[in-house]
This record gives structure tokens, sequence and C-alpha cells, in this order.
């Protein structure tokens, strides 16, 4: 059973196409990243998710029912926007969006306060949200999605705007609350994180389905045809044909080969050349390198370039 | 309790306390009576006990009626001008103390051969230093009648005290129903005080309502709201809320204004009854709910506080036309048009509220206005519920009225 199943879903706002087509399934504890650039329609498709909105065609299931506003109570939501109210103390706050989640008062600030120790915030819990430093806005959000311990979580951009000793933290917790079983849904533009946390993802750009799957799938269909390489001296080495595409800095590049077995040759040419070798290293694709393949695949070079602008 | 049922009432409830808690209602609810109050009543005092205090001279050939009336006008019952006399062909000379503001103007007395003091009277003719100055020369006018007729009296062997008595006004008595001696000027004024209140209560919660949709709406708070509860309870939710507020505050200032009835009351000769305020409670809840229905759509269509600015009028108009209608219900209150008014959903809360205070209308007719309205706020909401669906996803971009429309049909 999948805990979230979208179905060929497709919305429309006015003329602009924000989703097309999109059909993908969540498996259970897993941790699932939904990427694309800005805009790609990432939030759109979350919030049909949630039934915030409605697919103009398609279905979307939860939980393996099709979707009812009684399965809300399950999920747990940050959206891309933050937004609290301003003058509200941190705390009334957190018992006010548990009770919408039908903690009851007693309840929701227990697990209010324990949330706030947990993520380090403490002092900030007497406090009106707009004496908070944005930073701990969002964790105060983050706390307040989770409170009512839902069986899906979803965050549309959660570290956004956090600083790196922050974004651990906070992905941290998303790690630790997939291992008590939990799923995890998060968007992000960010492959690199992407890459590190999540057991399947999805690639949408320009509100279509790029491609899908659990990562080591994804993976394995793209040769191991990358080679990062650092030397000093002669570099004619580049000029091989074997080299489909290349990123250099200086004494150092990235390469793509035609395919894997290219990369022994190159390496032996280099040395025959004389040129000092300090690094030689032969990788997977990241999924940074698959997706703007991909999206150079479906739309052009040009859009590949806004990706990596992005990205 | 029903889940929908408790979303509204954790919407209300939070609504409720964050607005009752702040600074601006305490001072809002000290302030508003008191301003309102004190101006009604304040205005009602200043016009009653000021007396002109103009600087003239009176320019006459003869020492009557110019002494006679140099006394009325600075030891009258309105007045406490000075006056300066002046012998005739100084008209050069007043007209410079004009231009340099020593004087305020000058009465020019004119005695004609045949004037006798009642069918042929000298002619005058006033020089003021500003032609708008209504005031003073009203004030001449009337001491001038007073001082004529009283010098006719007295040429006919009027004896003084009859003079005097013939000049006091006449006396009316306001009985009420019950046989009460009332004071319909004070009434009045209750009635006044009462529109104006309802007036600025209603816009203010209104706008209340308005403006925590936008808060919610640039705090971005509500995406985190509709993840759990729909549009319509978070709607319900904050009009109860917003509301409760309202009704807390009118409930404070009417407990206030029976304690000051039946403590101070009787000595001031201010009534407010019990009628009156029940009245007053039902037509600004009515009231209340059509206004912030409105509001409510008016803050989904808005971004930001200025644009809602520029929506305002929406809001306004209908007030203001009640405001316009104020003569027509003081003059006639049970005239056709005075009914028709008093009817129109918009306005019924107020002109009907003021009807009531002034001279009771048909049961009828107040059972129709609270009809009309209470239509009128299902219809509003049905509307407002459907903006504000759209509406409140919606940023960036102000909607145009065929997007507006289109929303009607979507949700």
């Amino acid at each position: 059973m999948a805990i979230v199943e979208l179905q060929n879903i497709r919305k429309v706002y006015d003329t602009k196409v924000a989703v097309e087509g999109l059909t993908l399934s969540i498996e259970p504890g897993t941790m699932f990243g939904l990427l694309g650039p800005n805009g790609s329609g990432k939030t759109s498709s979350i919030r049909m998710m949630i039934g915030m909105t409605v697919p103009d065609s398609g279905t979307v299931s939860l939980f393996g029912q099709p979707f009812s506003r009684s399965l809300l109570g399950r999920i747990g939501y940050l959206p891309e926007e933050r937004g609290l109210y301003k003058k509200m103390k941190v705390l009334d706050q957190l018992i006010f969006l548990g009770q919408l989640h039908g903690l009851s008062e007693t309840v929701a600030r227990q697990r209010a306060t324990h949330w706030c120790e947990r993520l380090e915030i403490t002092e900030a819990i007497g406090k009106k949200t707009e004496e908070l430093s944005k930073g701990m806005q969002q964790k105060i959000q983050f706390i307040a999605a989770l409170l009512h311990e839902p069986d899906l979580i979803i965050m549309d951009e959660p570290m956004s705007g956090l600083d790196p000793v922050n974004g651990a933290l906070l992905m941290e917790t998303l790690v630790d609350l997939r291992r008590e079983g939990r799923t995890v849904l998060f968007s992000t533009h960010r492959m690199d994180q992407i890459e590190r946390m999540c057991d399947g993802i999805a690639l949408i750009s320009r509100g279509k389905l790029m491609l899908s799957g659990s990562m080591r799938e994804v993976k394995s269909r793209y040769p191991r045809n990358r080679v990062n390489i650092a030397y000093t001296g002669d570099d004619s080495f580049l000029r091989n044909p074997a080299i489909v595409a290349s990123k250099r800095d200086v004494g150092a590049a990235q390469l793509q080969l035609v395919d894997e077995t290219a990369a022994q040759p190159l390496l032996a040419e280099a040395i025959a050349r004389g040129t000092q070798i300090t690094r030689f290293e032969v990788v997977e694709p990241t999924i940074e390198d698959i997706f703007i393949e991909q999206v150079r695949a479906s739309f052009g070079d040009a859009a590949a370039e806004g990706v990596t602008v992005d990205a | 309790m029903p889940k929908n049922l408790q979303n509204i009432w954790l919407i209300a409830k939070r609504e409720y306390t964050e607005r009752v808690r702040t600074k601006a209602f305490i001072i809002s609810t000290v302030l508003i009576p008191a301003l309102m109050g004190g101006g009604v009543f304040g205005v009602a005092a200043i016009t009653r006990h000021s007396k002109t205090t103009s600087h003239i001279a009176i320019m006459a050939s003869e020492p009557q009626p110019a002494r006679d009336l140099k006394q009325e006008l600075e030891h009258g019952e309105d007045t406490s001008m000075a006056v300066d006399l002046v012998a005739p062909g100084n008209g050069e000379t007043l007209s410079r103390e004009i231009a340099g503001k020593q004087i305020d103007g000058y009465l020019e007395i004119i005695q004609t051969p045949d004037s006798d003091g009642a069918l042929h009277r000298p002619v005058f003719n006033f020089t003021p230093r500003s032609s708008a100055d209504i005031a003073t020369s009203d004030s001449i006018k009337s001491a001038l009648q007073t001082v004529m007729t009283r010098e006719y009296l007295a040429a006919h062997h009027v004896s003084a005290e009859e003079a005097k008595a013939l000049l006091d006004p006449a006396k009316v008595n306001v009985i009420e129903s019950n046989g009460r001696h009332a004071d319909s000027k004070q009434s009045f004024y209750v009635a006044y005080t009462l529109f104006f209140l309802m007036y600025m209560v209603v816009l203010l919660y209104g706008m209340n309502v308005a403006r925590s949709i936008i808060e919610e709406k640039t705090s971005r708070i509500f995406e985190v709201l509709l993840a759990t509860i729909k549009p319509d309870e978070l709607l319900a939710g904050k009009i109860l809320g917003v509301g409760s507020v309202g009704l807390t505050q009118v409930g404070i200032w009417m407990a206030a204004a029976l304690l000051f009835a039946t403590q101070a009351g009787a000595m001031s000769g201010i009534t407010i009854n019990a009628t009156q305020i029940i009245f007053f409670i039902i037509y600004f809840t009515l009231g209340y709910a059509l206004y912030s229905s409105v509001a409510a759509a008016l803050g989904a269509m808005t971004n930001s506080e200025q644009e809602l600015q520029q929506l305002n009028m929406f809001l306004m108009m209908p007030l203001f036309l009640c405001m316009g209608m104020l003569p027509v219900l003081i003059t006639s209150p049970n005239s056709l048009l005075a009914r028709i008014v008093s009817q129109i959903p918009f306005c019924a809360p107020l002109l009907m509220n003021f009807r009531i205070s002034i001279a009771m209308p048909q049961p009828w007719e107040i059972a129709l206005s609270i009809g009309l309205i209470v239509v009128s706020i299902f219809a509003v909401l049905w509307i407002s519920s459907r903006i504000y669906r759209v509406g409140i996803l919606m940023y960036g971009k102000k909607p145009n009225l065929p997007e507006i429309l289109r929303w009607l049909k979507y949700s």
C-alpha cells in the first residue's frame, strides 16, 4: 500500500499549466524527495495532495484510500511560505495549532514544550513570534507540523533560509522520524540534500515528471561514466575524444565520458603525456547531473542551463 | 462536539482572546463612548451656552433705539458683545477700524421721517467685517426685534413686566405616553449617540475582520490552517470571534450606560431604557454580521491594507447613506421615505434602530427589517465564502471583476 498515490493529476491556473499528468507513489516508511527547480510545480503538487486545491483531472489517494479530509489529521504539513501569528506567544500558537489537529490542550502543551527542548529553542517559548529570528520561526513551524504525531510528514522546502547548523538539526530530526516508521516527503531544489537522505525521489520540471523511483533504481539506470580528476602540468589529455562534456577548474576537472570503459585509457593517456595526477576518481552521476541531463533531453539546452542556476 | 464546530470554536476563541487582550481594545472601549457621548453632548452644551462676543459699533442719529440695543447686545440672554455708540457721519472711520480688525462690523440706523416703530421701522444697515459672520448678524436681528417690540409696547403703556412676559418664548411640556415628563432634547441626543456608536462599531469590527484576513494572508499562516480545516470554518470562526469582541465591547458600554442611567440619570435627565438597549444589541449583531461578511470578501480579494483602503468605500457608502437619511428621519420618522430607507438591509440596522429610539415604528416594520437583514446576511455570506475560498490562496495580483465572477462559479 502506498501512503501517497497520485494518478495522472493535472492542474491549470488560468492559462498556465502548473502540473501535467503527474503520477507518483510513495511507499510507507520512506523518505521521499520531490525535486525540481523553482516554479516547476512542486508546491502545486503538494497542495493537491492535501486537498488545499483540487486537481482538474486525475486522482489523489492517501493511506490507500481516495482523498478525504478526514485523512488530513494523519498528515503534518510545513508550507513553503512560512507563516505564524506575529503577535501571538509561541506556546499559545503551538497549542492552538495542536488543538486544530485534534489534540487536547494539555497534550498539546506537553508536546510543544518537549519539542522546543529537542530543537533547542526553549528560550523562545514565552516570546511573541515577531521577536524571533527567522530560523527560530521556522523551527516553531516545523514543530507545529509534528505535534499531532502524523504518519505522513510533508515539508515544502524545509531547509530554505536555515543556516547549516540548524539545517542539519532539522534533517537529523526528519531522519529520526523516518526511523520511527513515519513517511517523510519533502521538496527541495537542492539536489545534494536529496542525494544523501532520500530513499525515493521524483524529479519534476515544468509541471512534468522527469523520472521517479528509488534512489538506487534511478542511479543504476545511468552508467558510472563520471570522472573527477586533479592534476598538475600538461592538460592536453583533456582533448581525448571519449570526453563528452567537461567542467574545468584550475588543475581539476569533472568529466563525462562516453561510457565506463573509457576511464582507464584516459588515465593511461594522461600518465603517458607526463601529467601529474593527484586524484582520479570514477563516480556515478549525481542526481544533479541526471536531472540536468533529463531536462536537456526534454526541453533543450537553454532549460538545462536554468536548472544549473537554480541548483 | 463535531469536528467542524470544534474548529470554528477554536478559531473564534483565538480571535477573541488575542483581541480582547490588546491595548487597542481597552483604549477603544474607554475612548469611543467618551468621544461619541462627549462629542454629541458637548456640541449640544456649547451651542446652548455659547454667546456671541463680537465687537461692533452702532451709528445712529437718535439715542433710541441704539442705547436699548446696546444694552440688549451687551447683556442679552445669548449675547455678550462689546458695543460702541458712534455719531452719524463716521462711516469712514468705522470702515478703517474694520480694516484694522478693531471692530467686527458696524450697524447704521437711519430714521425715516415717518418711522413709528411698528408699521414703519427705521432702516438698519449692517456692515460686517466678514459677510460669513452669520452669528453676529443673527444676534443683532433678534436683539433688534426684542428692542423694537419692547419700545413699542412701552409707548403704548404696557408695563415692563407684562412686556417681558410677552416676549418670553412659549413653553411646551413634552409628556410621554406613560405620563412622565420627558426631555425630548435629551432623548434625541441619546438616539443620536446610539446611532453613531453603532456606526463606529460596525465599521470598526467589519474592518477588523478584513484586516485579520489580510494579516493571515500576509503572514501566510492560513496555509497551515487550511491544511487542517476548511475555508468556511475559518471564515465562520473569524466572524464569530471578532464579532464577540464587538459584542463584549458593546455589552460593557451598555452596562455602563444602564448604571449611569440609574445612578445619575435622574438628575441629568438622560434616559436610556431597556427597549433601546435590547434593540441596539439586536441591530448591532445583525449589522455587524452583514458588514463583516462584506468585509471578509474584501479582505480575501486584497493583499494588503493599502489595497483594502481602496475598497473601503463598499463598506462606507451604505453607512454614509444612513447618515444622509438622518435629517429625514428626524423631521418625519414615519414618512414613506423614512419607512423605505429603514428597510434597506444595509441601512436598517442603523436607521430602524434610530427610529425605534425616537418614534416606535409598527411591529411588522421591525420584523420585516430583521427578516430582510437575515436574508441578506445569508446571501452575502454565500458569495463571500466563495470569494474567500479562492481568494485566500491567491496573492500577488488583484483580481478583476470577471475573475471574481468566475470564482463564484468555481468552488
